[in-house]
């Protein structure tokens, strides 16, 4: 029932919704690849992702139960927020829950440089 | 490019495969789609995005009746269960679609192309997308709009935005609704715009009041502006 739900993406964690669009880049890749078992998954979260590192491990498992990357290891690369300060023309990162203020000088930059990535970035297969 | 750890993998009884593909790849893709259909008629989609109880639909019902006649509008509902806003909307004079979630916490891109085969909007309207109450999933998940419009209600205090920034970093427009409660809760109304414009520097800011109908205009003036940007 519930693996049911999770299959069409029924339930009230997002995660579970990454965690299925994961698992359909990781099936395509196994497919081109032709590979009937993936070992582990690299994926890159940023902070201002809004992904919860440990909902995003329990629905992986959760998600790939009885496909290519059942049992497999999801390996996330947590990104810690970085922006671009034009007042003092560097990079920098903002303290918790101070939003994209500039530590140094206290200006908000319009620009982030990291901490939105939700990437796909490997999978490691048997050789 | 971010991924020293793969260098701490056991080569000799595996091998990597190097991916580099957006996890909701899937998702953006129809997301694209839904933006050209949109582009292709003038037509310009608004995302509403908000906690559950910020005043949405009645800053819609409202918004329909001002502004219906001279603007064509559908709304795409998005709800858990039930019919009930959808049946709000349509008394209001505009089309409605309501495309319950189950107990999915936000709106996908293709249930949007799904729900326009179904409403068909005309060349040149709006299409309100009415998010699931919810104020991180809807975050990640683009839907094809031309703008997000982030919607918090000044019972539920102004430090929101720092709470969650994952929402309000990505708004285009961040409406302060039901304002005419003011008197009555510790809300700071420069404050919160100050923690929004934290995580979205610039954000653009519009307080109102959906139910007496103060500073409505200044909504209806972006939403025109909207359509010609």
């Amino acid at each position: 029932m519930l693996a049911k739900r999770i299959a069409r993406g029924h339930t009230d964690l997002h995660e579970i919704s990454v965690a299925l669009s994961l698992l359909d880049g990781v099936r395509k890749a196994a497919l081109e690849q032709g590979v009937e078992r993936v070992n582990a998954v690299h994926v890159r979260v940023g902070a201002l992702s809004g992904i919860a590192r440990d909902a995003l491990l329990f629905s992986w498992d959760v998600a790939t139960a009885d496909s290519v990357a059942q049992g497999s290891e999801l390996r996330i690369e947590e990104i810690p927020l970085v922006v671009f300060c034009e007042h003092c023309a560097g990079e920098r990162a903002p303290l918790p829950g101070s939003g994209l203020l500039c530590p140094e000088c206290g200006h908000a930059s319009p620009r982030i440089v990291h901490g939105r990535e939700m990437q796909l970035v490997a999978m490691e297969v048997p050789a | 490019m971010q991924n020293g750890h793969l260098d701490q993998l056991d080569a000799t009884d595996a091998r990597t495969v190097v991916l580099e593909r957006a996890v909701l790849a899937t998702n953006d893709a129809l997301a694209a789609v839904n933006r050209q259909w949109f582009a292709d008629r003038r037509i310009v989609a608004l995302n509403l995005v908000s906690s559950p109880g910020s005043g949405k639909t009645t800053l819609l019902e409202r918004t329909i009746r001002d502004l219906g006649a001279d603007l064509p509008m559908v709304v795409i509902e998005g709800d858990q269960a039930t019919e009930n806003d959808s049946a709000r909307i349509r008394a209001a004079g505009a089309r409605a679609l309501q495309v319950n979630t189950g107990t999915g916490c936000h709106l996908e891109a293709g249930i949007i192309g799904r729900a326009l085969d179904v409403l068909a909007p005309q060349a040149d309207s709006l299409v309100i997308i009415e998010n699931v109450g919810n104020l991180v999933c809807p975050a990640l998940f683009d839907l094809g709009e031309r703008a997000k419009v982030a919607i918090l209600s000044v019972t539920e205090g102004d430090d929101k935005p720092a709470k969650y920034p994952y929402m309000f970093a990505v708004a285009d427009l961040l409406v302060i609704n039901k304002i005419d409660l003011l008197p009555y809760v510790d809300f700071d109304v420069k404050r919160c715009i100050a923690n929004a414009r934290a995580v979205r520097p610039g954000l653009e800011a519009i307080a109102v009041s959906a139910k007496t109908g103060e500073n409505m205009d200044a909504w209806y003036s972006w939403i025109r502006r909207s359509r010609v940007g």
